[in-house]
């Protein structure tokens, strides 16, 4: 069983690579405007500041009012980012020292933790609950249960399969609903600094009182 | 050089239950003329941010429509969704197939009836979303996206409208005729002499090779003269080489609020054409937030080309006179407590951050910040062309209360708002929820506070 999950796993991140990447294609095919106006700051401290302090509760006022949302999804993507790496080590049959062991342990269990947290949100406020569809529902149960399955494996070391089998269904969902975002977060956030940083508007160097 | 992609799709429009509204008598071509000018917009930003949004909803308070009023409807979220649903109805593979999985909606009547009420009735286009955004989503740039597609099939709001026709059609956006605006300026030439006992003071119009051409909002002619009066008293102390122009010195751009790339690009065009024609230097935006953002950033591609000449705001121009010691303040003739108003089009979308601040610490004798701030503050409720649609003017002033809490707790008897459409807002406010504050230009604030000879 577990041979063939394991090809199976292949398979889908590569379906799941090569569909982003046409994602990607035909995005790029509606063509880009060109900025004709003579920038008043810097693109590239806009760029700079959109992927470092900008991300900060310090600098976003809505991260800093709902901070524990804010720390949820920070915690919440940790969680996947370790869960993806613990995959491909479980693929290449990598023997993780202890230590190392036991933060992939921590990291998937806070992880799973802040995706269901997140779920309950979605689920039990009426704004949240309102804004959403089946896809975002759906996405979050999808890779909440992946990041619980390595999280289950770390520990006890077994449901591997199963763990194979939720990678799969992650890996063929994502270019098609909304975890998407996972490549185009990376795109908007630079044209976030490329807009700000060229019109000068940002990183602003004075002190801003807090709100 | 924008390219596009493929051809918009040609899904079926028809077969929705006809509205009573405006949408009600679109014709299924109508329709999918809409889809069309909708895809013809798009580019490969927009897309991206569209693909971006997870829907988190943490935009919502940092909107004023949904602090005053906390309703789904008034999240930028929510709003964004109406935009983005039309896009996975017809350009996404999996929304085409699978729409309500994925939240995708037709481009028929009640989504154009839906899209009319909440991206013009519920948005400013302050953009102050957009930089409290999870992701960093331009919601403002796929809202005026919206409005454009609303332009192509007539659902403009009637005033709104009517603004752009007017400008369009006159030449500015109060219908002032030429010989009305030339005689204002000359009545007010005198008003100057007056004020500074200077025979040598002028409001001048149509100077050949002046360094500077300075524009208004036609409002100023029209209601506000003294604030022309004020910018051409501290021109005139710093002994700059400036000119009005006779025709074209309208700074406003109602293209930028209703969507009308076309009508945007004339507006925008007739200012290179005064420029080219008075053989200026610098074309200086006079205290407007979205005529700043028009002329300063979205001029440049509304016409597809490079400006040969710098564009400034007039504060940054006489930031520099006060730097340069050109001009002097004296900061006790406005000993009244001074806040400032910061207007998104010039603050937040364009980057004239200190320069109203440098001014107000030297002209005043107490100045004090509204919290929060700079890029961070919020709109008044007067943008967006919201001043020109009065069936959304109950909202309107319902959203200001965010900025009327503001100002109050600062105390500040004055209010110095560099925009008229925020003059004009703040006004109402005042009025609607008893502020009892004035409120002035930037440059009426330091023209009060200048060191004049004799």
């Amino acid at each position: 069983m577990t041979p063939f999950l394991r090809y199976a796993v292949f398979l889908s991140s590569g379906f799941c690579l090569v569909s982003l990447l046409i994602l990607l294609i035909k995005t790029f095919a509606f063509g880009r405007r060109t900025n004709y106006a003579k920038h008043r700051g810097s693109a590239v401290r806009g760029v700079l500041y959109a992927f470092g302090r900008g991300m900060m509760p310090t600098e976003k006022e809505s991260a800093r009012r709902h901070l524990f949302t804010y720390s949820a999804g920070v915690t919440y993507h940790g969680g996947i980012l370790a869960a993806l790496v613990y995959l491909v080590l479980l693929l290449l049959e990598y023997e993780l020292p202890a230590p190392l062991l036991s933060l992939f342990r921590l990291l998937l269990t806070l992880g799973f933790v802040a995706g269901f947290f997140l779920l309950l949100r979605r689920i039990l406020l009426p704004a949240p609950r309102k804004l959403s569809c089946p896809d975002d529902f759906a996405a979050n149960i999808l890779v909440t249960a992946f990041v619980l399955l390595g999280a289950v494996h770390s520990q006890w070391e077994s449901g591997l399969p199963l763990f194979f089998l939720t990678a799969t269904a992650v890996f063929l969902y994502v270019p098609l609903g909304k975890i998407r975002h996972c490549v185009f977060f990376f795109y908007s956030r630079v044209l976030f600094g490329l807009f700000y940083g060229s019109r000068g508007v940002l990183p602003q160097e004075k002190k801003q009182e807090a709100a | 050089m924008r390219e596009h992609g493929t051809t918009s799709q040609r899904m079926p429009l028809e077969g929705d239950a006809p509205l009573e509204g405006g949408a009600g008598r679109l014709t299924p071509e109508e329709l999918r003329r809409s889809l069309q000018i909708f895809r013809e917009k798009l580019s490969s930003d927009e897309v991206a941010y569209i693909n971006s949004c997870v829907r988190c909803g943490l935009c919502a308070d940092s909107c004023h429509y949904y602090l005053a009023e906390p309703q789904t409807e008034c999240i930028p979220a929510y709003k964004l969704g109406l935009v983005t649903g039309v896009f996975k109805m017809y350009f996404g593979s999996v929304g085409k197939v699978f729409p309500r999985w994925m939240g995708a909606r037709r481009l028929d009547r009640q989504t154009l009836e839906a899209w009319v009420d909440s991206l013009f009735g519920r948005c400013t286009l302050c953009g102050r979303c957009s930089l409290n955004c999870s992701v960093g989503l331009d919601v403002t740039r796929l809202i005026r996206l919206a409005r454009s597609t609303l332009v192509s099939v007539g659902l403009v709001p009637r005033g709104l409208q009517s603004t752009v026709d007017t400008a369009l059609q006159k030449g500015n956006n109060m219908g002032i005729p030429r010989q009305e605006w030339v005689e204002t300026v000359e009545w007010l030439e005198q008003e100057l002499r007056g004020e500074l006992n200077d025979e040598r003071a002028r409001l001048p119009l149509d100077v050949q090779g002046a360094r500077l051409l300075c524009t208004v909002n036609p409002r100023e002619p029209m209601f506000f003269p003294l604030s022309i009066v004020a910018a051409g008293k501290i021109l005139h102390a710093a002994g700059e080489s400036w000119t009005f122009s006779s025709e074209n010195y309208d700074v406003t751009n109602y293209g930028l609020f209703s969507g009308d790339d076309d009508a945007a690009r004339v507006m925008a065009e007739r200012l290179v054409e005064s420029m080219e024609r008075l053989g200026c230097e610098t074309l200086v935006l006079a205290e407007c937030g979205h005529g700043f953002n028009s002329n300063r950033w979205k001029g440049p591609q509304w016409l597809r080309k490079r400006y040969g000449f710098e564009v400034r705001s007039i504060l940054e121009v006489v930031a520099d006179y006060v730097r340069e010691g050109r001009i002097k303040l004296d900061p006790s003739l406005n000993p009244d407590l001074v806040t400032l108003h910061d207007p998104c089009n010039l603050v937040r979308l364009g980057g004239v951050v200190e320069d109203q601040r440098y001014l107000l610490e030297r002209s005043s004798l107490h100045f004090v910040e509204m919290v929060p701030n700079r890029e961070k503050n919020f709109c008044c409720g007067g943008g967006g062309g919201q001043l020109s649609m009065s069936e959304f003017s109950e909202r309107r002033l319902s959203a200001g209360k965010i900025k009327a809490e503001q100002i109050r707790a600062t105390g500040a008897r004055v209010v110095a708002a560099p925009c008229h459409n925020c003059i004009d807002q703040i006004s109402e406010l005042n009025k609607h929820y008893k502020l009892g504050v004035e409120t002035k230009t930037v440059c009426e604030v330091v023209a009060a506070a200048l060191v004049t000879e004799g």
